[in-house]
């Protein structure tokens, strides 16, 4: 089957022709353990003609199936540009742990990308704090690798990351080389101490204050558990940042990712099609309680 | 626009079966309940039959559909896939306009929104429709209210109304032309659209008062769904009447909502189900790991009818999404089909 045939025949000229509805297959080249339960698979399409196609921006999610078991939506962390397709997943249920059972060289299928991403084209020049806890990192990763890779577009590039434990802290080898980078800050935190951690102990929303958070020409991205984004998000609004300035990636049950099966609606949007990025204004306007 | 007789009818369906897979409205014999079903051979379309008990968009959107297929062989570390869904030439001959509405609607979103569905696509793209004026309203019926019956102004290819004599036949489409062309049927005389006019005229009235009456409720019904004026005891009320059984999503002509599934056939082969979902299930928003952002049971009622009759939602439909057919009334045992939904804000605004 060639490429073409693969690809929705009525996707819509939108700038961008995801794998709509039949999975191409990709080969998982290797699997990094990142953190307990967390792994992260490499990846590359089996079908040279699709690399090129598939073109991510930051913010977005693929529909990954695992053979057997079935599909799950699961975000995007690679970078736009330059880096490698991978996927970063903890094993929470039926599918995700059978993707975890999986070994190199096994194939998975894969449908997108899907999703709005991070609205870049309107924060240029300004600073960006990067607010995440746990696993919220990896919807923000693709975002983070981005804006260093274009540092001279923007101000400030702050990240503030907290984990359970030192164990939990994803991407470790990432923010290390992230911190070379002229003019990145990063806060890291552990909600407990433990030995041999010489940085931050307690909640992510204290960094808010530690690190300084400018409010004026400033966006957050904010990812995480619902207790540390509403308390971030009380921290950010009593600091005067806008509404519209705090955006976050949302998640939903999906099953088609392309807006038609409805299992990711939350009032009047549809987190597939709509989203999964949305400005806490908008998040607070939805119609439902998230 | 032509006029045709019951003989003529019949031999369109019997030409069409030889190319086409035909459904058409058939009661069975034993139940009296009619289904629109794919007819054999031998058998015509009932046109005379009341409105089916399932909606036609089964046709198009089987409650159950294998899209994929694959084998993978985990030794080998290989994996094949196989396209399960494609074109087949069909005719829905006879179709209620409710059911036409209902077609439209599942258009309208599965293929005018930013995505086209191929799935949909592939069933929707040779189908002929061939609609059957109302000449008389059933029980349940409130298309009225609805603007979608008892005749159908647009969307099919052929329309049919039954006169005294005959039936009259109205072209929609340039699908429908083009069948028209090829038989060289009688051309029908202008008097005929005014029998038609007399027909569906005789229909209306014989709605009952109700249904009549509340021709301008839905239009508020959904202006207070929208603006949010519906207090949060009605939707507490509805959601109590609940049994989350979902019936009136799979009776609901134009509820699109799908679940899908990988399903093990045996050893390493498997099928992708795609089957239909509604959101009255406590399960439709539940994630890995157990977070069920909609818990409790009037959050997911209310979901429905708000689908159903707000403004915004309704901007996808380019309508209302209720066509009127009366179904989810017929079959709720809670007593909170659409309709009854309607009586409800109805009753808390006047009172």
């Amino acid at each position: 089957m060639t490429h073409s045939q693969h690809h929705s025949e009525a996707c819509r000229d939108t700038g961008r022709c995801p794998i709509v509805t039949f999975p191409e297959v990709v080969n998982i080249d290797e699997i990094k353990d990142e953190a307990p339960e967390v792994k992260t698979f490499y990846l590359s399409f089996l079908n040279p003609e699709v690399a090129p196609y598939f073109r991510i921006k930051s913010g977005q999610f693929i529909m990954c199936t695992v053979f057997g078991a079935g599909e799950f939506a699961v975000s995007l962390p690679p970078s736009p540009e330059h880096d490698r397709l991978h996927i970063t997943v903890r094993s929470v249920g039926k599918v995700t742990d059978a993707l975890h059972a999986l070994r190199p060289g096994d194939k998975l299928g894969v449908r997108g990308p899907f999703g709005n991403g991070f609205p870049f084209a309107t924060i240029k020049g300004k600073n960006i704090v990067y607010v995440a806890g746990g696993i919220g990192l990896i919807p923000l990763r693709s975002s983070i690798v981005h804006a260093l890779q274009h540092r001279q577009d923007f101000g400030r590039i702050i990240l503030l990351y907290g984990a359970r434990s030192a164990g939990d802290l994803l991407y470790q080898a990432d923010i290390e080389e992230w911190k070379k980078i002229d003019g990145f800050e990063s806060f890291i935190t552990i909600d407990r101490p433990e030995p041999g951690w010489q940085g931050q102990v307690g909640y992510v929303p204290n960094l808010i204050e530690k690190a300084k958070v400018p409010v004026e020409d400033t966006v957050a991205f904010v990812c995480g558990p619902p207790v540390m984004f509403n308390a971030v998000i009380a921290q950010l609004l009593k600091r005067g940042m806008s509404e519209d300035d705090i955006i976050s990636t949302l998640e939903r049950q999906m099953k088609c990712g392309i807006g038609k099966c409805q299992h990711c609606a939350i009032g009047r949007t549809l987190v597939c099609t709509d989203g999964p990025v949305y400005t806490y204004h908008q998040i607070k306007t939805l119609g439902e309680v998230i | 626009m032509y006029f045709l007789t019951t003989q003529d009818i019949n031999d369109l369906a019997r030409e069409l079966q030889k190319t086409h897979a035909v459904y058409g409205p058939q009661v069975n014999a034993q139940t009296g309940q009619v289904f629109f079903d794919l007819l054999a051979e031998s058998d015509l379309p009932d046109l005379e039959a009341a409105i089916p008990s399932m909606p036609v968009k089964e046709i198009l959107f089987p409650q159950m559909e294998r899209i994929l297929k694959y084998s993978y062989d985990t030794q080998a570390q290989s994996v094949t896939l196989e396209k399960q869904y494609g074109e087949k030439l069909k005719v829905l001959f006879g179709l209620r306009p409710c059911d036409l509405a209902g077609i439209q609607c599942l258009d309208r979103f599965f293929l005018g929104q930013e995505f086209v569905d191929d799935v949909y696509l592939a069933h929707r793209r040779q189908s002929i429709l061939i609609t059957n004026t109302c000449t008389r309203p059933w029980d349940q019926c409130f298309c009225v209210c609805t603007h979608t019956g008892p005749a159908a102004d647009e969307g099919f290819d052929l329309d049919l109304t039954r006169l005294d004599d005959g039936y009259l036949v109205q072209v929609g489409s340039e699908k429908g032309q083009a069948l028209a062309d090829t038989h060289g049927w009688a051309t029908a005389e202008r008097r005929r659209l005014a029998e038609k006019a007399a027909v569906v005229d005789r229909c209306v009235e014989r709605f009952p008062d109700q249904a009549k009456d509340n021709k301008a409720w839905i239009s508020r019904a959904m202006n207070r769904i929208t603006t949010g004026f519906v207090k949060h005891e009605i939707w507490e009320y509805i959601g109590q009447q609940c049994f989350e059984c979902g019936a009136c999503s799979f009776v609901c002509p134009s509820c699109s909502c799908f679940n899908i599934e990988d399903v093990t056939l045996c050893g390493d082969s498997c099928e992708r189900l795609r089957t239909r979902d509604s959101c009255s299930f406590s399960g439709y928003t539940r994630m890995a790991g157990d977070h069920n952002p909609r818990a409790p049971v009037e959050d997911r009622r209310n979901k429905r009818f708000f689908c159903k009759l707000s403004y915004t939602q309704s901007k996808k439909y380019l309508r209302p999404g209720c066509v009127g057919c009366g179904r989810c009334q017929l079959v709720c045992p809670g007593d909170i089909g659409l309709p009854n939904v309607v009586q409800y804000i109805r009753r808390e605004t006047t009172e």
